[in-house]
């Protein structure tokens, strides 16, 4: 953290590393969705219509194909920084679930609710963070098994009869819509919509969000910061 | 014993005699001294004139031009008023014969002039033999021949007789485009399936073009395929009577059958689906023989009916896995898509295919009933989807109702935690 950003009062939340992880998963999950829902309800006119801006189904399916292996690659790079880089493995002992998080989860209907008075402490990470992180993991992997499933057909049927591949097909496209519908509606409300970020948290350009925002949001983590001189 | 035979040659020899004494049958030469003359026309009682003119060459020339005027013309003298009509049955008797049981005999019969006699097709002084390609009997001016009055718009509506286009979509298609772009003889041209001398509507049982004759009358130049085809379930149906069972020309169409590589063909890969759910997507039918059903939307639903709808056509339509003139039920050991066989089926484009190619359905029918684990997951899913949609509803409800409510008691309205 340099001194300019102590300054202007800038707290570090996204290292580059992470943005563009981000990005990255950003452009890649939009491309799968376009492509893959296309393909889903091909028998809509907007999916066609979309089918056909891809350059037919043949073409459709290479760039769903290839945004699906930058993106398994992604995810396996992801998995060795998380387990065994400097900077990763902090950062997932950070997102593991606790009980507190359960308690924290109850402890936010009841401060919406009116029976308690403080709303839950997080640290760097709240429950709808870690919610949201490991959904995305679990999501990934299972579409991605799927999917290799049926893009290598006849191997996977040397072990899988017909009817398991029937499975994976709806496991696959329903995992799909799941995704898209949880990034849509959960993750861009709480990181546009929602009142203490409202137009924009600006962590995923800039990296940076206020230490008033940490103090707000997540003061625990604020509170381990100033601990550490790093505040 | 002597006593008939002596007559006749009496009156042989009275008749060679008496005839030229008379003078009046003429031979060619003095036919030819009037009907010679490109000049000689003949005003009609309505007021149309007719030439009298023979070419003499072309006569000579047709198949009958060894013979002389008066053996068709047998009343002919020289001069002479009008003459009898020609009567060809009198050597042709066979043609005459099933001419007068066709639509354009009976018509004929009752005096209506549209319709063609013998010289409607063969012409008159000039006729040649069939396999003459001056002929208008020849196979490759047949089509010609017929369209002079089959493409006559008035005739056409006079009769309720298809119209152009039908006429025009043979033109282009296979067969047509065989004989007169490519001037292949063996091509189908009219004859071949409606007949000649005994053109009769398809409607009739007796016609060639009739529904239970079509396999039959293909099979004269298709004969492998009509092989294949006898024993195919639609092929045991149809000579069983059923009316429903397909003939070739309810898969392949009638004036418009193209190759199946043309894109407009109604066996093209693309079109297969199409042409197949014709009937297989009909309830009754369904119903009726017992067959299975959703055949066509649960295709068109799997990722080969998807491909064949974009254009993909490499990707399997109906006939790939099912076969085509030898289509069998899958419940026959026979059949391309029973149990047993689908594996060496599916390895036509997946060389891989093994045994479990066949577990499982290969038109998956989402229900209980046909695809209970594909239902349940499906189900699974659109229930956790819908709650979790609901949820968040609930979740940004009651968040704007906790800000809404510590606003009132305590001006602003705190925090809600976000992420």
């Amino acid at each position: 953290m340099s001194s300019a950003d102590l300054a202007a009062g800038k707290v570090i939340r996204m290292s580059l590393l992470f943005r563009l992880q981000h990005l990255l998963l950003t452009v890649l999950l939009l491309v799968l969705a376009v492509t893959g829902f296309a393909l889903m309800y091909h028998e809509n006119s907007l999916a066609q219509w979309i089918i056909r801006l891809e350059g037919g189904i043949h073409n459709r399916g290479i760039v769903h194909r290839v945004a699906a292996v930058i993106l398994m690659a992604s995810l396996a790079y992801h998995i060795f920084y998380m387990l065994f880089s400097r900077e990763g493995k902090p950062e997932l002992r950070q997102f593991y679930l606790t009980k507190r998080d359960f308690d924290d989860v109850l402890l936010s209907l009841r401060y919406n609710l009116g029976t308690a008075k403080e709303y839950p402490r997080f640290g760097r990470y709240g429950f709808k963070e870690k919610f949201q992180y490991w959904g995305t993991s679990v999501g990934i992997v299972l579409i991605s098994i799927t999917g290799i499933m049926l893009w290598a057909e006849e191997f996977s049927m040397l072990f899988f009869p017909k009817f398991i591949l029937d499975l994976a097909l709806v496991i696959h496209g329903y995992q799909g819509l799941m995704g898209f519908v949880l990034l849509f509606l959960w993750h861009l409300y709480n990181v546009h919509l929602h009142p203490s970020v409202f137009p924009m948290n600006p962590s995923w350009i800039t990296g940076k969000v206020s230490a008033e925002w940490l103090l707000e949001e997540h003061p625990l983590e604020y509170e381990k910061l100033k601990e550490e001189g790093l505040l | 014993m002597m006593r008939p035979f002596l007559a006749a040659a009496l009156a042989a020899a009275a008749l060679f005699f008496t005839v030229p004494a008379v003078a009046a049958t003429p031979g060619v030469g003095e036919c030819m001294e009037c009907h010679g003359d490109k000049t000689n026309e003949m005003t009609l009682p309505n007021g149309t004139t007719v030439s009298l003119f023979v070419d003499m060459q072309a006569y000579r020339s047709s198949v009958h031009g060894g013979s002389s005027c008066t053996t068709c013309h047998a009343d002919a003298k020289a001069p002479h008023e009008k003459l009898k009509k020609v009567s060809c049955g009198k050597c042709h008797g066979d043609a005459e014969k099933s001419y007068a049981g066709s639509s354009h005999g009976k018509l004929h019969a009752k005096g209506i002039t549209d319709v063609p006699g013998c010289d409607g097709c063969h012409g008159r002084h000039d006729i040649r033999k069939p396999k003459d390609p001056a002929a208008r009997t020849f196979r490759l001016n047949i089509v010609a021949t017929c369209l002079r009055c089959h493409k006559d718009r008035a005739i056409e509506q006079k009769y309720n007789l298809p119209d152009q286009k039908v006429m025009a979509a043979y033109e282009q298609s296979v067969h047509g485009m065989a004989s007169k772009k490519s001037g292949l003889t063996g091509s189908a041209v009219c004859v071949d399936c409606h007949g000649n001398h005994s053109i009769l509507p398809g409607d009739l049982p007796r016609s060639a073009t009739h529904r239970q004759n079509i396999p039959k009358m293909c099979g004269k130049c298709h004969p492998g395929i009509l092989e294949q085809y006898d024993k195919s379930v639609h092929g045991k149906g149809m000579r069983g009577g059923i009316a429903e069972s397909p003939v070739c020309t309810d898969c392949h169409g009638e004036h418009t059958i193209a190759k199946i590589h043309d894109p407009s063909s109604s066996v093209s890969s693309r079109n297969i689906p199409k042409t197949c759910s014709g009937c297989h997507d009909k309830e009754a039918i369904s119903t009726r023989y017992a067959l299975p059903k959703k055949r066509f939307s649960s295709y068109m639903d799997s990722f080969h009916g998807i491909a064949v709808e974009y254009g993909m056509t490499k990707a399997a339509n109906c006939s790939s896995c099912h076969g085509v003139h030898d289509i069998l039920p899958a419940a026959d050991p026979a059949s391309s898509v029973n149990k047993a066989n689908l594996p060496k089926t599916c390895g036509k484009c997946h060389p891989n295919a093994g045994p479990n190619f066949a577990k499982g359905d290969v038109h998956v029918e989402v229900s209980p009933k046909k695809a209970m684990g594909v239902f349940a997951v499906r189900l699974f899913y659109t229930i956790f989807i819908s709650a979790l949609v609901m949820l968040f509803v609930l979740h940004l409800g009651l968040e704007l109702y906790g800000r809404w409510n510590r606003r009132k008691e305590n001006g602003p309205g705190g925090k809600e935690g976000q992420s």
